[in-house]
């Protein structure tokens, strides 16, 4: 059973806000909100790009109802205090009443939602979940309740995107963004008159367009290109492909190192083709086979650069937590390496759950 | 007023109040099941968390959301026993309450360090306890994660031996045995009693590996099957080759002094 808002526990933020004038600015321009996560992630450029991307991505395939009913459940899901506070609000915001969220929250069967819509719910909560992880077979059954293909590869793509950004903010703790739950908590009735107006204006921000860039073959190019190239076409597909472009690029960790964490995350998660992907990102390193089967079977490698090593092990709980413990790792884990290097660290991890989890459509 | 006008009003009264009435009620009824709901939840999510001290935390919640894969399956999983050495003649030394206390505690401690490591507790028999790794879903470092919980059930033992001494209190000595084998796993039991474990030859094997680390002098055994999937940090003593009882041949045990930082 999932645990409610108020049920999860949550420590200290493990980051310091970085304000930066120049990246607030370029953040309002391109509406995002400055919120307490995006001054957290400010120092890492990839990073801050795929938060950014998170909160202002459009969506083509489902529509903003869709959208919200699977960023509340996924933040659920994954125990994220911070988001799924902000998602609750937000839908509160939009003139969801109280009690149709306490429903999906609670029991989706008891909700007002339509058995398609339910079928988002399971699809959302399972591949949230990964235990196990779902497989094709599940997408499937997502088309047999009437989503088309790029639909469904556009729920996929983000649930497994909340999975990234539920991980991101649970990792440093991001503290809740309790002004805004409490200022939408206290104009509630304002909000039920204003609620049409609303959430017109909301779906028009997360509708997008097909995106002419995001072709099969552009996304297959680059690190996990086998698993992004199901979402040819989507807008959001981009946000995922710069993500792992930016994290492979970025030098604040050995490429070697985030390849290992992406391959242990696949082997926790047992995809194949996740952990086939960053076997050819290591051989690319010149690591060997019988190299990369032992730093597999012992989580350590003598290839991994001193502290980088303590990531190999803490990289595997954050496939499946609790919110406590593995706070608690990673502010060991901050002491040990520094504030760089654990932020570079929290944002591969996260990313890694995400890609692996996307790779359900390929398999 | 004429009664044409009278009878004009009671109905418009009617018109207004019947469907006022029916509204009203109708959102009576839905505060009600409202209510009815939260409280059947509430009492769901009590039940699960007593249920919780009984079983692993993953399985209640599979057990709760009937899913269905708690359903008998063969799977790879690694065993640990553990059994405390003398504590029955300690038993009879001290008064029950504070035996209690002390096995009380020393599972917790136990339990502890089988957790961070990815294992659950599935039995208590005594003074005796048997953990399971990958028995709730595949995990491909199990073997690891049951050396490593035993190293650090070793370390909590210590410091736990440490509070009793302080407390002039007996100190607790343990043997822990690991093995891993394809088991069957699943709910079994009978009528009332039923609970998550595994059956199957290598949780017998497990269970005379705990038994020979009394023959051999040492706290901590494990089997080839484990030893492979362990790394050069880890140092291991080969022990002689011991036959146990169901072993037309002798096993090949592996003390476990330590491991690398």
């Amino acid at each position: 059973m999932a645990q409610l808002l108020n049920e999860i526990p949550w420590g200290e933020p493990l980051l310091a806000p970085d304000i930066d004038p120049d990246w607030e600015a370029e953040l309002k321009r391109r509406g995002g909100n400055g919120s307490e996560l995006d001054r957290r992630v400010a120092p890492s450029p990839w990073l801050r790009e795929a938060c950014l991307g998170m909160n202002t991505g459009r969506a083509c395939a489902i529509s903003a109802h869709l959208f919200n009913v699977a960023a509340l459940v996924t933040s659920q899901e994954n125990a994220c205090r911070y988001c799924y506070g902000a998602s609750r609000a937000y839908m509160q915001n939009l003139g969801y009443s109280e009690s149709f969220i306490r429903r999906i929250e609670q029991d989706v069967h008891l909700s007002e939602l339509n058995e398609k819509e339910r079928a988002l719910v399971a699809f959302g909560r399972n591949l949230a979940r990964s235990r196990p992880r779902p497989a094709l077979a599940e997408r499937d059954a997502l088309l047999r309740h009437g989503y088309t293909l790029a639909a469904a590869h556009e729920i996929a793509l983000w649930i497994a995107l909340g999975c990234f950004y539920n991980r991101v903010s649970t990792l440093i703790a991001s503290p809740p963004e309790r002004g805004y739950e409490q200022w939408v908590s206290a104009k509630r009735v304002k909000f039920l008159l204003l609620a049409p107006l609303m959430r017109f204006q909301a779906a028009r921000r997360r509708r997008g367009k097909p995106d002419p860039a995001a072709t099969a073959e552009a996304l297959r190019a680059g690190p996990f290109g086998p698993v992004l190239a199901p979402l040819a076409g989507l807008p959001g597909a981009m946000i995922m492909k710069s993500a792992l472009d930016g994290a492979f690029a970025s030098n604040v960790l050995s490429r070697g190192t985030k390849a290992l964490m992406f391959a242990i995350v696949a082997r926790s998660l047992d995809c194949r083709a996740s952990e086939t992907e960053a076997r050819r990102l290591l051989a690319a390193e010149g690591c060997s086979d019988a190299e990369i089967d032992k730093s597999l079977a012992s989580l350590e490698s003598a290839r991994v650069p001193g502290t980088e090593s303590r990531l190999l092990p803490w990289v595997r709980d954050t496939v499946h937590f609790q919110t406590a413990r593995i706070q608690g790792r990673t502010r060991e884990l901050a002491a040990a390496m520094g504030n760089a290097a654990v932020l570079e660290a929290i944002g591969v991890a996260s990313l890694a759950n995400a890609t692996v989890r996307l790779a359900m459509l390929v398999e | 007023m004429n009664d044409s006008a009278a009878g004009w009003i009671l109905v418009g009264a009617l018109a207004f109040a019947l469907p006022a009435a029916a509204t009203w009620l109708w959102a009576r009824r839905a505060r009600q099941a409202e209510q009815l709901h939260a409280e059947t939840r509430r009492r769901l999510e009590q039940l699960q968390r007593e249920f919780e001290r009984f079983a692993p935390p993953d399985l209640v919640e599979r057990l709760t959301e009937g899913r269905g894969d708690v359903a008998p399956q063969r799977r790879q999983v690694t065993m640990l026993f553990a059994d405390l050495r003398g504590f029955t003649s300690m038993c009879d030394r001290l008064d029950p309450a504070l035996t209690v206390s002390i096995l009380n505690d020393y599972f917790r401690h136990m339990s502890g360090a089988i957790g961070r490591h990815h294992g659950h507790i599935t039995e208590l028999v005594g003074d005796g306890l048997l953990a399971l790794f990958g028995a709730l879903e595949s995990n491909p470092w199990q073997g690891r994660d049951a050396v490593l919980a035993a190293l650090d059930m070793r370390a909590a033992l210590a410091a736990y031996n440490a509070q009793l001494a302080a407390k002039s209190l007996p100190q607790l000595q343990f043997g822990i045995g690991i093995h891993s084998g394809e088991v069957i796993a699943g709910v079994m039991g009978a009528g009332e009693l039923n609970k998550f474990t595994v059956t199957g030859d290598p949780i017998n094997v497990a269970s005379r590996v705990e038994g020979l680390t009394r023959d051999l002098g040492v706290d901590l055994l494990i089997t080839e099957e484990i030893r492979t999937s362990l790394d050069a940090g880890f140092h291991l003593r080969p022990m002689p080759p011991t036959r146990v009882k169901g072993k037309p041949e002798p096993i090949q045990t592996y003390h476990v002094e330590s491991k690398d930082a």
